[in-house]
């Protein structure tokens, strides 16, 4: 394992995070023709949640305390073994797709029980609904990456980026099109966004994520939301580096080769928040029960990409 | 009796009640052309309101009471009935013995009036005899046994701190049905209201109701402010209704006195109807967007919005039309440039209203949210007597502006958008239809503003007179009836918001919706707590 590598993937987990959630609520402003917050805005209200206090139900257990740090440190966890600015990633082990979906699953089995934990109308709901849709969600994100991982021979998320990388016909191949799809529709749910969850709403009743966070306040509550933030940004980097790892550095690249990864990586991010901001802003979200069918569509596209790479073998 | 004065298309319904009725009523004063009140006792009630129901197709539009023991030493009840095609309201009062505080109900055949009923039990202490659910229901079930309508409960009167539950809900009971509680303190800027919803799964079984948590006492102030004064009260009852609210009161009073707005001023409060129409309708549209997550759409509606407020202040002071409405007329008159403005306003909403509303339209996901979503059945709607664009929405036919001129719509043709489906989509579409309307309409008043005094003297109104206001504000039926005092007050003001009439439908409409979206359904309707609450 190579330490300056850790930490600095680390860092950037920490700090970008925050960022891109902050800069697609600008955007998203932008597009409704409102100034919206500043970009950083979302490192302020994280430093405040941490300075406050927290008020927590006197029926809640040590689960709801507990519950976000394992949301922060499985979020955390699961970055290091995805690939952001070169190949291999800090954590790179064999299994590491399974361990990746597995360790958002303890994540968001931890989030469901701070949900229900504290006995709340709304929690209880958002944590039923959460399940509900990761039941879809997830097996769609395991069909999708399981695509590429046969086509690379390898269950580590680094040589899977690796070998896409090493031929840029593989791109276009159509088991990793439809897999790349399928990844962009779970990304969409995983994280929260229109049109299967609305991260901006008041309305408790048609809430998923931010009902399970209703209850939280403080350093908990400043867990939760970088947790959350992490977990969309190493969603993010998966989707832009597994499937589509153009501009990736690989093993052994020089301080320059590092930084101009870094900068393929920022522009890639940034595409993909606008690609977000522009779904978010022209759907409506979609009727609870009919969320599903979207994630079942995805579910189908990795189907069909999995089945695909046999076929086109 | 002398008929002469009432209007033709009333005078047959009223010689047919009176014969058919013949004994029973013991008498009948039109004190206006479309106003006439029988005076009977309270066994005729049931019969009276049945047959002018079937036979005559009359609304039962109010029922409230009025302690009239310091002259006729018993309570007034009265059941004020609307008949829609005869253009006239006809009123029954039956006396209530203060020995024998009972009345029977009518909420198994009118189950419109359901709260109507209850709250006179609460108000006046007057007991409900064949209810179907007597409860508490203005007054919370932590209130002491005191009747604040009534003549000897001083305004001033403290109260010891309430103990007890303030309401105890029905328990829905099954295999895995739970029961999730919203309110009475909402996420937003909104009041106080308490959602029961008993669900299984997300579909909602039941919801529950609770409301009045800000009961002000409304009615109670009207009796010890001068005149003049109620008006500034009758725009705090609803604050997005201000106008409406304002204006149905000064009707009544100007019915009571027998005086006439003057031409142009009965035009600026047409004007000024329509502007509060425009904003709320807009707004609503927007938020109906923004329940489900349309919020692009949400934003050029409140653009719209506040072009509209902006022009509001300019032409009367204030952005919600407040201080505007005046016994005998309006207040301020408006010059050249004002005029220009609201020309300009409307000729700027026209496109960019077409557009918003194409944005919607272009949206399959937002469509698709609001198309078959909290249905409010004609039959049910009808049932509930839910009035204004919910009604219309499910059915009704039916709109003060054209059906009971007031102000200067006698002048113009209002067009009434009626639909059938009742869903939110089509509560949606009535707004759509009634902005366009209203646009229209305001450049049919502005072309033909007469000239002339913007407000007729009103003098000291003699006491014991008695007269309805309505106004079709932009979310229905408004009406405001006043029985006046001596010294230029009121003995009694009642205040029907038809926030009161239509929230019963709101569990109606959500029945087999899933949870998420009783936001938007609640926001289709969009009712007032505070008009509700008074």
């Amino acid at each position: 394992m190579n330490l300056p590598a850790l930490v600095l993937q680390l860092l950037l987990l920490l700090l970008l995070a925050p960022l891109v959630s902050g800069v697609i609520k600008n955007w998203k402003a932008k597009l409704q023709n409102r100034r919206g917050p500043r970009p950083w805005q979302v490192y302020f209200d994280l430093a405040k949640f941490l300075r406050k206090d927290m008020v927590i139900s006197e029926h809640a257990s040590w689960v709801f305390s507990f519950a976000p740090y394992v949301v922060f440190l499985t979020a955390l966890l699961t970055g290091l073994m995805v690939p952001m600015v070169h190949t291999p990633a800090p954590l790179s082990l064999y299994g590491g797709v399974l361990a990746v979906v597995g360790l958002l699953a303890l994540g968001r089995f931890f989030l469901a029980l701070g949900g229900l934990d504290p006995a709340s109308a709304f929690g209880g709901m958002g944590s039923s609904r959460e399940m509900t849709l990761s039941a879809i969600a997830e097996p769609a994100l395991m069909l999708a990456i399981f695509t590429v991982a046969i086509t690379a021979k390898s269950t580590d998320l680094s040589q899977i980026a690796l070998s896409t990388q090493s031929a840029t016909g593989k791109l276009l191949n159509p088991a990793h099109v439809l897999a790349f799809a399928a990844m962009f529709v779970v990304l969409l749910a995983e994280t929260g966004r229109i049109p299967v969850d609305n991260p901006a709403t008041h309305l408790e009743l048609t809430m998923i994520h931010e009902a399970m966070l209703l209850e939280y306040s403080g350093r908990h509550l400043a867990f939760m939301e970088w947790g959350a933030s992490i977990k969309q940004l190493v969603l993010m980097t998966l989707f832009l580096n597994v499937f589509f790892p153009v501009g990736l550095a690989g093993p052994g690249a020089g301080a320059g080769a590092l930084g101009l990864s870094l900068l393929a990586f920022l522009a890639k991010l940034l595409a993909l928040s606008a690609a977000v901001v522009v779904v978010e802003t022209t759907n409506a979200k979609l009727r609870l029960f009919r969320a599903p069918d979207l994630l079942s569509a995805a579910f189908v596209l990795a189907t069909l990409a999995l089945l695909s790479t046999f076929l086109f073998h | 009796m002398n008929l002469s004065h009432v209007s033709t298309d009333l005078r047959p319904v009223v010689e047919e009640i009176t014969r058919r009725f013949q004994g029973r009523l013991e008498s009948c004063v039109a004190p206006r052309a479309n106003e006439v009140y029988f005076h009977a006792r309270m066994d005729l009630v049931a019969g009276f309101c049945a047959h002018l129901y079937r036979k005559w197709n009359a609304r039962l539009v109010t029922v409230f009471a009025d302690d009239a023991r310091a002259g006729d030493e018993v309570f007034h009840l009265y059941y004020v009935l609307a008949l829609d095609a005869a253009h006239g309201f006809l009123s029954l009062r039956v006396p209530v013995s203060p020995e024998a505080p009972e009345f029977p109900s009518l909420a198994n055949a009118f189950a419109g009036i359901n709260w109507q009923e209850r709250e006179v039990q609460d108000l006046f202490g007057l007991k409900l005899v064949g209810h179907p659910n007597p409860r508490r229901c203005t007054l919370h079930d932590d209130w002491p046994e005191v009747y604040p309508l009534r003549k000897d409960f001083d305004l001033k009167t403290v109260l010891p701190p309430f103990q007890g539950e303030r309401h105890k809900f029905r328990k829905v009971e099954g295999e895995g049905v739970f029961q999730v509680p919203v309110g009475p303190v909402h996420a937003g800027i909104i009041e106080p209201g308490h959602f029961l919803f008993s669900v299984a799964g997300e579909p909602v079984l039941y919801l529950q109701l609770r409301l009045f948590y800000v009961h002000k006492g409304t009615e109670k102030r009207f009796e010890s402010l001068p005149l003049p004064h109620c008006v500034r009260l009758a725009e705090s009852i609803s604050g997005d209704s201000s106008f409406a609210h304002a204006t149905a009161f000064c009707h009544a009073v100007e019915r009571a006195a027998g005086v006439q707005a003057p031409a142009r001023a009965r035009v600026l409060r047409s004007v000024c109807l329509e502007l509060e129409r425009l904003y709320n309708h807009i707004a609503d549209i927007g938020a109906i967007c923004t329940d489900v997550a349309f919020v692009t759409a949400n934003m050029h509606a409140m653009r719209l919005k506040e072009r509209i407020l902006r022009v509001n202040e300019h032409l009367t002071g204030n952005r919600l039309l407040r201080g505007m409405a005046c016994l005998g007329g309006v207040r301020f008159d408006w010059d050249a440039s004002q005029l220009k403005a609201l020309a300009e306003l409307v000729t700027e909403l026209r496109p960019e209203f077409d557009s918003l509303v194409a944005m919607i339209d272009g949206s399959s996901s937002t469509l698709d949210r609001l198309e078959t979503t909290g249905v409010l059945k004609p039959e049910v709607a009808r049932d509930l007597g839910v009035v204004g664009i919910a009604g219309r929405a499910s059915g009704f036919d039916h709109d003060l502006r054209r059906d009971f001129p007031h102000a200067a719509y006698d002048q113009v043709k209002v067009k009434v958008p009626v639909y059938q489906v009742g869903d939110v989509k089509h509560r949606l579409q009535v707004r759509v239809d009634e902005v366009r309307e209203s646009l229209s309409l305001i450049d049919q008043f502005a072309a033909n503003l007469p000239e002339g005094p913007l407000r007729a003297e009103v003098g000291e109104v003699p006491a014991d007179r008695v007269a309805l206001g309505c106004v079709e504000g932009w979310r229905g039926e408004i009406f405001h009836w006043i029985r006046t005092a001596p010294g230029n007050r009121l003995a009694r003001c009642k205040v029907k918001d038809p926030s009161l009439q239509n929230w019963p439908a709101l569990s109606e409409a959500i029945l087999g919706n899933i949870i998420p979206d009783f936001p938007v359904v609640n926001k289709s309707f969009n009712l007032s707590y505070s008009g509700t609450d008074r």
